[in-house]
């Protein structure tokens, strides 16, 4: 319950939002200058304080330090106390728990910070434990590198307490991590309080550095949530001090707390350049989807082909090629690394035509390993009568043999050297020589169908548009989706390949048996979007970006979800859902 | 979890929660003491009102602390350092003693002035050192010139003070006061007594023709270096303004095996108090009436009150110096980079953004 804090945009776990003071702060920040500490109830009783708009004033508190046992915090516990000005409240992150305030601090962020696993666990059980819509501040701790990884975490709030004692200790802070002045033969920095010789930069200015390398590691990590690309940075920024590497990949082992808060569709890049992209949620997710939701609908053989870099694969010229040889006869499917293996009818859902990787021809074994594993659990689900493997040698062969070699399935190879030498080319149409070829309207009626169940869960794709005659208008990749009577039910996004839904769309899909994903308001009609206080309740289900119905007692809606389905619960701020149709009942 | 009550505080929980901590802490220790050996032994030189002497400092093991059996202060281990099975017989307390005079007579000279014993404990609780023991080390010592004797305020009284004057011994008691502030006294360091008992026990000592000698706690658990370092300031002043209390004995807290304060040190929620800060209530305490001293122990190690590493061993001295002429222009003599550290940390440092430095 909060008043003077808003989420705004949301990357995952971090969150851009705004503290709203008299003169309001963009979050993640430093909060030193608006931070007003009422004092401790260790030392003495502490008077309610006033308070104002100008500050986050800090409750009086009985903080509990890190390695406090749970009887000592149980019985010193801090009370709630109701004010109505901005507000913080001190609590462990070994018990937290809420008490009416506008943002959190955690009194142990000593302790964990430092840790990879320590870090993990205080958050999740924090994030846990309080309510999705406050800040959550830790005090004493940040540094310019560990910022980026403590907002990946979900950190609103910190201050530049550690920086400026670590500057007065002769340490020279970067993002990069520290080193001591006395080392540094040049000054790795333009600010302001670097624009001095070597000599003359003392104790004062390494202060005042350290203070701005972090103000301006936080814009950086600003900007990147802006664009939906923190996790990029993380993972290259973070292998500078290995505990925050430890630290996010123990956020992406405990997948839940992550998916929870990532989107579903995004419109930007996503940079895969490490082993850890692998486990990213939007890769993991992906792969999964593919692998549970989706289902192949061509009685064709499978082609499985190797995927290109240009973006989406029919683009390429290598696709281009063997798009003219298998000329509409075999189902085509691109092996990839890190996502796995992306159905024809999947080339533009996100993350498939988004993410870039690094490509130089030398697989790991993980990225070996995951992408047979995807492959074995997609034909474990799909039934295909034949399968032609048209991929080159190392990396996508040994996948494939390696998925072969515990198959029914007799595979059949048709690259020779490269796939897209004389030859392969000519093996590949060989082995589709007899085969039939599918109609447009075939193909673009799989593919609305296998986006529905890739987004809105295994069959939705028949159970939304199987019992009808739907009929397909538009030029793919701008499909729309019609009933027998010519009514629009959905429209395919060709930016992140899925489907927005019209209002007769909606019906359908609330009448169907597929899952949908319903944001439940009070009485009243919204238009261009609910906010969160109007939210009744809310599917548990519903990510960032996923499509979701709107249904009140005075309106019945269809719109883009804004936040997850129990931030939409918990939050009394912010927009929950954009509403793209709307009809008052 | 539980919900939090404003109960909490009146009805003991607090203190409830401490001593079943501390108690469950202390049944890690396994170690055991032999009866007839001091647990400690030292001579060294004390600044008192009546000058600076010899000293002869006896740590007499007499079965531990009462309170600590309860559970006791979050910072003190020095019941992990006492015999098993709670009580020391007559006879094995005075061969404690018999070991302690031979100590002297090996290290000194001859026979120190002063003398000072501590049991951790309370050397004028009976239970811990029966009538008998008390006269006879009364006895013992009658042709010293002074004698501090450790106790809580609770066992302070009259008769068992005079056992010692009428040997014309001056008498000093040793009162852990810890803080004058008895919200902190409570429930950062988990004693049980008051500041009023204290000006009780200050009271009877007086009447007796003894004096007390306070000793202070610097940076218990759960209080920043600020709030510490201004408890010790404030806690100074209302010792000296109490009848009777002649001298005050700052002490920085150390992490000792087996506490609160150990639990609370190895996963980075309590740093000892810089040793800055210990010269900073000194210098602003300096126009005091009382005699101000501070023996800051494991001074310089991660343990102990510490600065920098570099600093450390000549602020100790600048301390130890002080403790004797009182002089607080010697902390004008010691400087260190470090000092700009202590500043910002006692500007920045809070309890819930803690430690700042190591």
């Amino acid at each position: 319950m909060t008043e003077y804090f808003e989420v705004l945009d949301r990357d995952g776990a971090a969150r851009l939002g705004e503290l709203r003071l008299s003169t309001p702060v963009r979050t993640p920040a430093l909060l030193d200058d608006v931070l007003a500490d009422s004092g401790s109830q260790w030392t003495a009783d502490q008077p309610l304080p006033e308070g104002d708009d100008d500050r986050l004033t800090i409750l009086p508190h009985r903080s509990l330090p890190a390695g406090t046992r749970e009887e000592v915090r149980d019985a010193f516990a801090t009370e709630a106390t109701d004010v109505d000005f901005p507000s913080a409240a001190v609590v462990s992150s070994e018990s937290p728990h809420e008490l009416g305030a506008d943002a959190y601090i955690l009194s142990d962020a000593a302790g964990f910070v430092g840790h990879g696993e320590g870090l993990k666990n205080a958050i999740v059980r924090a994030k846990d434990a309080l309510p999705a819509d406050t800040a959550f501040v830790l005090s004493g701790v940040a540094t310019p590198v560990n910022v980026a990884t403590l907002v990946y975490a979900g950190v609103d709030g910190v201050d530049a307490k550690l920086a400026k004692v670590k500057g007065s200790q002769g340490m020279y802070l970067t993002n990069d991590g520290e080193a001591f002045l006395e080392d540094l033969d040049e000054l790795p920095c333009a600010c302001p309080a670097c624009q001095q010789p070597r000599e003359e930069f003392g104790q004062a200015d390494c202060i005042d550095h350290n203070v701005n390398a972090l103000r301006a590691e936080l814009r950086r990590v600003r900007e990147r949530i802006r664009a939906g690309r923190l996790r990029d940075y993380i993972e290259g920024q973070a292998r500078h001090d290995n505990w925050l590497t430890a630290a996010f990949r123990e956020f992406d082992s405990q997948y839940s707390y992550l998916e929870t808060r990532t989107p579903v569709v995004r419109n930007n890049e996503l940079a895969a350049a490490t082993s850890d992209s692998l486990r990213r949620v939007e890769i993991q997710r992906f792969a999964d989807r593919v692998t549970s939701r989706y289902t192949n609908r061509f009685d064709n053989p499978l082609v499985l082909v190797p995927c290109s870099a240009r973006k989406p694969y029919s683009d390429s010229q290598s696709h281009g090629q063997f798009h003219d040889v298998i000329a509409y006869r075999g189902h085509t499917v691109s092996m990839t690394s890190p996502i796995g293996v992306v159905p024809q009818e999947l080339e533009l859902t996100y993350p498939a035509q988004h993410y870039d990787s690094v490509v130089t021809g030398r697989w790991s074994e993980d990225e070996k390993e995951f992408v047979a594993a995807v492959l074995r659990r997609y034909l474990d689900r799909n039934d295909y009568s034949r399968v032609i493997a048209h991929v080159p040698e190392h990396g996508y062969r040994d996948i494939v043999e390696r998925v072969d070699t515990d198959s029914p399935l007799e595979f059949e190879y048709t690259v020779d050297g490269h796939p897209t030498a004389t030859d392969s080319l000519g093996n590949l149409a060989a082995a589709l020589d007899g085969e039939l070829k599918y109609g447009k309207r075939e193909r673009e009626h799989n593919t609305v169908k296998a986006i529905a169940d890739y987004q809105f869960g295994p069959d939705a794709g028949d159970q939304l548009f199987g019992d009808i005659e739907i009929r397909t208008t538009g030029r793919y990749p701008k499909l729309q989706v019609r009933d027998n009577d010519g009514e629009q039910l959905a429209t395919m996004v060709p930016q992140y390949g899925m489907l927005a839904m019209t209002l007769t769309g909606a019906d359908r899909w609330v009448d169907s048996d597929a899952p949908t994903k319903v944001v439940e308001i009070d009485g009243f009609v919204p238009h261009g979007s609910v906010l969160a206080p109007g939210v009744v309740d809310a599917s548990e289900s519903i990510r960032p970006g996923d499509e979701v119905v709107i249904r009140g007692p005075k309106a019945f809606g269809i719109g883009r979800a804004e936040m997850s389905g129990f931030e939409m619960v918990e939050s009394t701020r912010g927009v929950a859902s954009q509403v793209r149709h709307v009809r008052e009942r | 979890m539980s919900k939090p009550s404003p109960e909490v505080y009146e009805d003991g929980r607090g203190m409830d929660a401490h001593n079943s901590v501390m108690r469950e802490i202390r049944g890690l220790k396994e170690k055991h003491y032999d009866p007839h050996e001091p647990t400690r032994v030292w001579v060294d030189e004390d600044n008192t009102p009546g000058g600076v002497y010899e000293s002869l400092t006896i740590i007499l093991n007499t079965g531990g602390c009462r309170w600590a059996r309860a559970g006791g202060c979050t910072m003190c281990g020095y019941v992990a350092e006492s015999v098993e099975g709670g009580t020391v017989e007559h006879e094995a307390l005075m061969d404690q003693i018999q070991a302690c005079l031979d100590h002297e007579e090996n290290n000194t000279d001859e026979p120190a002035d002063l003398i000072k014993i501590y049991t951790s404990g309370s050397f004028l609780d009976e239970r811990e050192v029966p009538a008998e023991t008390r006269r006879a080390i009364a006895d013992t010592f009658g042709d010293r010139e002074r004698i501090v004797l450790e106790s809580l305020p609770d066992f302070v009284d009259h008769d068992k003070l005079t056992d010692f004057t009428d040997h014309g011994l001056d008498v000093d008691v040793a009162v852990g006061l810890e803080t004058a502030t008895d919200r902190i006294r409570k429930d950062c360091v988990n004693k049980y007594f008051e500041f009023s008992d204290f000006e009780d026990a200050c009271a009877t000592a007086e009447e007796a023709g003894a004096g007390v000698k306070a000793y202070l706690l610097m940076k218990p658990p759960f209080l920043s270096e600020r709030e510490a370092r201004d408890d010790m300031v404030e806690s100074i002043r209302r010792c000296a303004d109490v009848e009777g209390c002649h001298t005050v004995s700052m002490n920085p807290c150390n992490v000792q095996q087996y506490t609160m304060v150990n639990e609370l040190f190895r996963e980075g929620g309590y740093r000892p108090p810089w040793l800055w800060s210990v010269a900073d209530v000194l210098e602003r305490t300096a126009d005091v009436e009382a005699i101000v001293v501070s023996d800051p122990v494991g001074h310089g190690s991660d343990r102990g009150a510490h600065n920098c590493g570099e600093c450390d061993d000549r602020v100790q001295k600048a301390i130890k110096d002080f403790d004797l002429r009182q002089d607080e222009s010697v902390f004008g003599q010691v400087e260190c980079d470090c000092e700009r550290t202590w500043e910002l940390v006692i500007e920045e440092e809070t309890s819930y953004a803690m430690p700042l430095a190591r």
